[in-house]
């Protein structure tokens, strides 16, 4: 809109009508609006579960009326955190004749799974008598089962000493008591995971030596290796359950909301809160931790539980690797294509077929990633090197060198165009400039226009890493798995396990929505999980954005 | 031309043009490389799916001159490493194929009867054989392996199992059949009694103890001859032991259902009824043991399969396929073990028949006397049995018999099915089990998913895409497009959870607000622009042009607000169901649906994924029709305000038809990525490959239907190359709608060049 046009639609004595079709203006903008609230209201909702997800709410005690039909366990005492209060749907209200019937009923999440069994109730909200928030009430965060919501009593000590939860000493002494369980935790874990495990490892080893070498003295000094490692397992399999039964030696004791007294393993908790008792600042503080537990921790009972340290860490080690693999091929392409290529049919075809490529489905990836990099590549690989160990494959089955190379297919012509840009962006001048000075060209391209096409170059590699972190399908062919074992990076020689198979966000998402046994308690971590994974990509989608921009004004503002 | 000496220093260094030619090279390589492997992807692919479309290939390998004898019949065991030749008296001739080719080693039954008639059961390695005395003997064929030097070896050892006397004493049994289902064992014989054909049967019952199968005890007798109009000609049993057919020799078929404790005759039918000569060749079961090959006098081949026709009630015996004839009379059949093929053949022609697509995937003509002729358990090998004592062993390869240009995009009438139809249903439950390959429920799903995303997406993005390039102020551009950039980079896992999970229980109760908001939106902005217009410009002129879409947000939020209340009244007033129970009425869309279209109202519908998927696509759509629309040289509509025309106008008339070319390449690659989206179809559809494009159900999708199966697909199996085909076929699918689009964008660059 020029000065001009808007000065005369604003002065009133030209316009006594209103232009023709403007009301066609006004529908088009309902287009834009439509899209700009759909976007804001998918972010904000994935944001607003996400975090809230983390946030520590206040545990209600409810009694019921007398006459209602609903109750846990026959008591009409119960409680727990109240997740949503929603309309029912006309067909249920009319089906009961309950005159006390409300039309509103209330999900409460009643945690203790291992008793009720279940961890979500619904209540009428019109059979409620009276609602209170008990300073008392406990929220444990146990091993298994979900967590614990009821009284704290006493904890047993040894099996005689008992320490009332009303005595002064409680509070010091269960805290401490549950560190220790923690630390000891932490030591099980290094025990098992990393000193028996490294056992293993060479057991694994000395065992396939032995099964291709046919001297019989190496036999021996490979039997007789075993026969130590074995005992050295032994010794710390012997450590490990011995910790493990301390674990289990304290207990405490709990009243459920519903009257019943239950005893628990101190072993068993990992964490504990008073909801009802904590501040707004104490329940910020546990809002952020709860956060950095769910980055650091691994995942618990199937998923549902716990953190996404390794899919967080998959998923990075996948784009990274495939960063590393596409960055080059792709910026190679381009400059030859751009560059060396001859311009004629030939180049415009491929570069019309490398365009299409960029709108290939990805699950065609996949399909060429399994046949080709599982099966062909990674079964050859097998044979000729790893033949020892067939038929369990190695290389022969999914993995994250294959999921990163399938995935560097799918985003290269995201780089190759978004390169080749780059360099068309480059100025004519300067270009011309270096030749003129005497520069042979690769001289040109590699002091002048690369260094002034990087922006272009970044961006391309930018989006493509965005690509490749949120897609999912091709992985579910090629290698991602819902729980995997270890990490594809870790201390052990040759530190990269490339052959290894990865948790991913973006899988571990579909996973938990659509395969876990309990799809309603892992809604709050798939909206957390979710959260993480739009995080990464609206961030590194902006980066490239503001890549572009400035690189945008630069050639604009340069005179040339 | 003289030469003249350069002076030194305007020499390039050496090391300069090595390192220049080199990077050259490598530039040049490397790109030619990454080229060459992006596009190979679909050589790749297409060269996985070729065998799937290759005839068999059949070799004459062996052949073995037998000792003289009268050889019935030729059997083979289930590994295909001792076939063996039998004659009338009970001498066995097996031929050694694995150590010692063409080894013969003799077997005689000990008791040296000569029999009437040899049944042999190759699935269960049984004989069956009638005697000259009206008795059955059941020969078993006992496999052994034996390790010898890590070397395996096969042996065998028939051995009369279990006698029975089934017909009148005295009378030679001229035809046997035999069917077992484990626990009840079938038997019926033919004798010739004083001219007449007898037609007998036993039902044996086979107790079971804990010590594994216990007693086999003679439970009923039975007698056909008064029940059957004719002479009886001859007797067909399927091995499960429950169906027993009689033909007669006028061409009748009689149809007994075998129960435990009775035989009930259900069905008469003339297989070749509307021929001249109705007369039955013959008659043999398919494997599974519910369709009937049968061949007429004058070669004609056709199959009947038990169903239930259209419009009736019980199974019957029903006309499904016709292959081609034969050009003389029959001579042979052999049933494939593992799939529906068989083989049939005449004296000197002999041919492979796939009863599914009735196609003949092999034929030959032979310059001997064929006699008889098997396939083996792992239909890798053809064993003929010719008239001057020959054994020859034909190697077979067919790893894909299934499939076929007609098993994927024709009707097919699968075993059973009352009709022909399209079908996906690659896994079942038993060996018998048929997969069914359709691609067309696949595309028609697709197709679906994506028309109803186009539905919803091309409208609000074309308006969005105008209403940005012609009339928003230039400030918010350049918040808008990054904004929609976003839009694009949500992944479509964290788009098909949200559909799934958070909207699709939203939809199901909100289906009536979800289609007035449609309705409301467009015409309450209208409403608003045309009151808008009355307003005294005094009012409106501190709005300035360009921001329409941010008052707009206002009139969206007051369309919701009053069709959330008028909802439920529209719902009651037109959607009413009423309880016939209670007689109480309730209003409720999706009740009354599924009571008003007989289709149920599944949660994750068509409805659904159109919308989260069609939010998907809208970026895409957007950001290239904008560019299109926004590159329309400006001397055009200049031009056009210069002579008067207002924005609108401009807009319509001028900038639309000259970007045309633009918006429709952007419709396009929309459409081509809908199509091959996985992930939301994946988790917002229900997965089940129906045929229809109705609003409330789900669909299967090629692109989630790859995801779903080919994890579980054995490497090279048909149904792994079958998943191939359906990646190429999006990839082909994709790659047109691409290059159509891409060709649309070049066109009209050039355009807006000349202009």
């Amino acid at each position: 809109m020029t000065d001009i046009d808007r000065n005369l639609i604003n002065s009133e004595s030209v316009l006594k009508k209103p232009p023709k079709g403007d009301c066609y203006i006004w529908l088009s903008g309902l287009g834009l609006s439509l899209c700009l609230l759909m976007v804001f209201f998918i972010i904000g909702l994935i944001v607003w579960e996400g975090t809230r997800a983390f946030w520590i709410k206040d545990i209600v005690q409810i009694t019921l009326n007398q006459d209602s039909q609903t109750h846990i366990d026959g008591s009409k005492i119960l409680g727990g955190e109240i997740v949503l209060k929603q309309q029912k749907s006309i067909a249920e209200v009319k089906k009961s004749g309950d005159p006390n019937e409300s039309n509103m009923e209330w999900q409460l999440y009643v945690g203790n799974k291992d008793h009720y069994g279940f961890s979500f109730f619904y209540i009428d909200a019109g059979d409620i008598k009276t609602i209170t928030k008990p300073g008392q009430l406990i929220k444990i965060e146990r091993e298994e089962y979900g967590n614990l919501i009821g009284y704290p009593e006493k904890i047993i000590i040894d099996n005689d000493t008992a320490i009332d939860s009303d005595s002064s000493i409680f509070e010091g002494q269960f805290s401490t008591l549950v560190n220790e369980v923690a630390d000891r935790r932490d030591e099980i874990k290094k025990l098992e995971k990393a000193e028996i495990g490294k056992i293993n490892r060479k057991i694994k080893s000395f065992q396939l030596q032995k099964r291709t070498t046919d001297d019989p003295d190496s036999l021996k000094g490979l039997e007789e290796k075993l026969k130590s490692l074995q005992k050295e397992y032994e010794q710390l399999a012997e450590r490990a359950s011995r910790l493990r039964q301390t674990q289990n030696s304290h207990k405490l004791q709990c009243r459920l909301i519903t009257g019943k007294r239950i005893i628990i393993p101190l072993g068993s908790i990992i964490n504990y809160h008073y909801p009802n008792q904590m501040s707004i600042s104490d329940k910020l503080f546990g809002f952020f931790q709860n956060i950095s537990n769910f980055i650091v921790s691994n995942p618990r009972e199937a998923n549902t539980e716990g953190g996404i340290f390794p899919s967080i860490f998959g998923t990075f080690i996948m784009t990274l690797v495939m960063t590393l693999i596409v960055t080059p091929f792709g910026i190679i392409t381009a400059i030859y294509l751009h560059e060396y290529a001859s311009k004629g049919v030939w180049v415009r075809l491929v570069r019309i077929g490398v365009n299409n490529l960029a709108g290939v489905p990805s699950i065609v990836f996949g399909v060429f990633g399994l046949g080709f990099f599982v099966y062909f590549l990674g079964g050859s690989i097998d044979k000729l090197f790893f033949s020892e160990s067939l038929p369990t494959p190695t290389f022969g089955t999914g993995g994250i060198l294959w999921a990163s190379l399938t995935l560097a297919l799918l985003t290269v012509p995201i780089v190759i165009v978004a390169t080749e840009e780059g360099l068309s962006a480059v100025p004519r001048g300067l270009r011309e400039a270096g030749l003129a000075c005497g520069a042979s060209k690769w001289q040109c391209l590699y002091r002048i226009v690369l260094p002034a096409s990087v922006p272009g170059i970044l961006t391309g590699v930018i989006l493509a890493m965005a690509r490749g972190a949120g897609e999912v399908a091709p992985l579910m062919l090629v290698g991602v798995v819902k729980l995997a074992p270890s990490l594809p990076v870790d201390g052990i020689y040759p530190f990269f396990h490339l052959d290894q198979k990865f948790m991913h966000l973006g899988f571990h998402i579909y996973d938990l929505g659509f395969q876990s046994p309990d799809s309603e308690a892992a809604k709050p971590m798939v909206f957390a999980t979710t959260l993480f994974l739009i995080l990464l990509v609206v961030i590194l989608n902006l980066t490239a954005v503001t890549v572009r921009e400035k690189l945008r004004k630069k050639y604009s503002m340069s005179a040339i | 031309m003289v030469k003249k000496k350069i002076e030194n220093r305007y020499h390039t260094a050496r090391q300069v043009i090595l390192v220049d030619s080199f990077m050259g090279k490598l530039i040049r390589f490397g790109g030619i490389c990454v080229v060459a492997i992006v596009f190979s992807i679909f050589i790749f692919i297409f060269f996985q799916t070729l065998p799937l479309f290759q005839k068999p290939e059949i070799s004459e390998d062996i052949v073995i001159d037998l000792p003289a004898g009268e050889y019935e019949l030729v059997g083979l065991d289930e590994w295909s490493e001792l076939p063996f030749v039998l004659d009338r008296k009970g001498n066995f001739r097996f031929v050694d194929l694995e150590h010692n080719i063409g080894n013969i080693s003799n077997f005689s039954l000990a008791d040296g009867d000569t029999f009437s008639t040899i049944n042999y059961n190759q699935n269960r390695q049984e004989l069956i054989c009638g005697t000259n005395d009206g008795a059955v003997k059941i020969v078993k064929l006992n496999y052994d392996e034996q390790f010898d030097n890590n070397i395996r070896k096969l042996s065998v050892k028939p051995k009369v199992d279990s006698n029975y006397q089934i017909g009148r004493q005295g009378f030679p049994i001229h035809m046997i059949e035999y069917g077992d289902s484990g626990k009840n064992k079938f038997i019926a014989a033919m004798q010739e009694i004083d001219g007449q054909q007898e037609v007998s049967a036993i039902s044996l019952s086979q107790k079971k103890t804990l010590f594994g199968a216990g007693k086999i005890s003679i439970r009923n007798r039975y007698k056909f001859n008064d029940q059957i109009d004719g002479t009886p000609d001859k007797i067909r049993i399927n091995s499960q032991g429950d169906i027993l057919v009689i033909t007669t020799l006028s061409g009748d078929v009689y149809y007994f259902k075998i129960n435990p404790n009775s035989c009930d005759l259900m069905q008469v039918f003339q297989p070749f009824q509307d021929l001249s000569n109705s007369e039955i060749d013959s008659i043999n079961f398919l494997f599974g043991g519910v369709s009937l090959v049968f061949t007429s006098k004058t070669g004609e081949n056709r199959i009947y399969s038990l169903l239930v026709p259209e419009f009736e009630s019980s199974r019957i015996f029903y006309h499904t396929k016709s292959l081609n004839s034969l050009s003389d009379r029959f001579q042979f059949y052999a049933q494939s073990l593992r799939n529906k093929l068989f083989l049939l053949g005449t004296k000197n022609y002999i041919s492979l028949r796939y009863a599914t697509t009735e196609e003949i995937r092999w034929e030959s003509q032979v310059n001997y006397q064929i006699k008889d002729a098997k396939i083996s358990a792992k239909y890798d090998k053809i064993l003929v049995l010719d008239d001057s004592n020959k054994l020859r062993i034909l190697t077979l390869s067919d790893p894909h018999p299934e499939a076929s240009f007609q098993a994927y995009f024709s009707k097919i009438w699968y075993e059973g099915a009352s009709f022909p139809k399209y079908e996906w249903q690659s896994t079942g439950g038993t060996d018998e089990y048929e997969p069914k390959m359709s691609m067309i429920p696949l595309i028609c799903g697709t197709l679906k998913g994506t028309f109803y995303a186009m539905i919803f997406a091309s409208p609000i993005a074309l308006l969005a895409a105008i209403y940005t390039s012609q009339f928003l102020s230039f400030r918010y551009r350049a918040i808008i497009k990054p904004t929609m950039e976003i839009m694009a980079s949500l992944p479509s896992v964290v788009l098909g959870f949200l559909a799934a999970l958070w909207l699709a229980p939203v939809f199901e109760k909100n289906i009536i607000f979800l289609f007035l908001t449609m309705i409301i939106l467009p015409v309450s902005t209208l409403l608003f622009a045309w009151v808008w217009s009355l307003l005294p410009t005094s009012l409106t002129k501190n709005c300035h042009i360009g921001y329409e879409y941010l008052i707009l947000f206002f009139v969206i939020f007051a369309g919701g607000v009053l069709s959330w209340y008028i909802s439920p009244i529209v719902e009651s007033s037109f959607f009413s169901v009423r309880n016939p129970g209670t007689n109480e009425t309730a209003a409720n869309f999706t009740l009354w649906y599924s009571q008003n279209s007989g289709v149920p109202f599944e949660q994750r519908n068509a409805i659904l994924v159109g919308f989260i998927m069609g939010f998907a696509v809208i970026p895409i759509i957007f950001s290239i029709s904008e560019d299109a629309l926004t590159n329309v040289p400006k001397n055009l509509t200049s031009a056009s305000m210069a002579l008067g025309a207002s924005r609108w106008q401009t807009c319509f008339n001028i900038v639309i038809p000259t970007a045309s070319a633009g918006i429709f390449s952007g419709l396009i690659i929309g459409f081509g990525r809908a199509i091959g989206e996985t992930m939301i179809v994946l988790m917002a559809t229900g997965n089940t490959p129906v045929m229809n494009f109705d609003m409330f159900s789900g669909m299967r999708t090629l692109s989630a239907n790859i995801a779903v199966e080919l994890p579980e697909a054995p490497y090279k199996g048909t149904l792994y190359r079958t998943l191939f085909f359906s990646a190429m076929i999006l990839f082909i699918f994709t790659f047109i709608l691409n290059t159509i689009a891409e060709v649309l964008r070049q066109y009209l660059r050039k355009k807006y060049k000349t202009i």
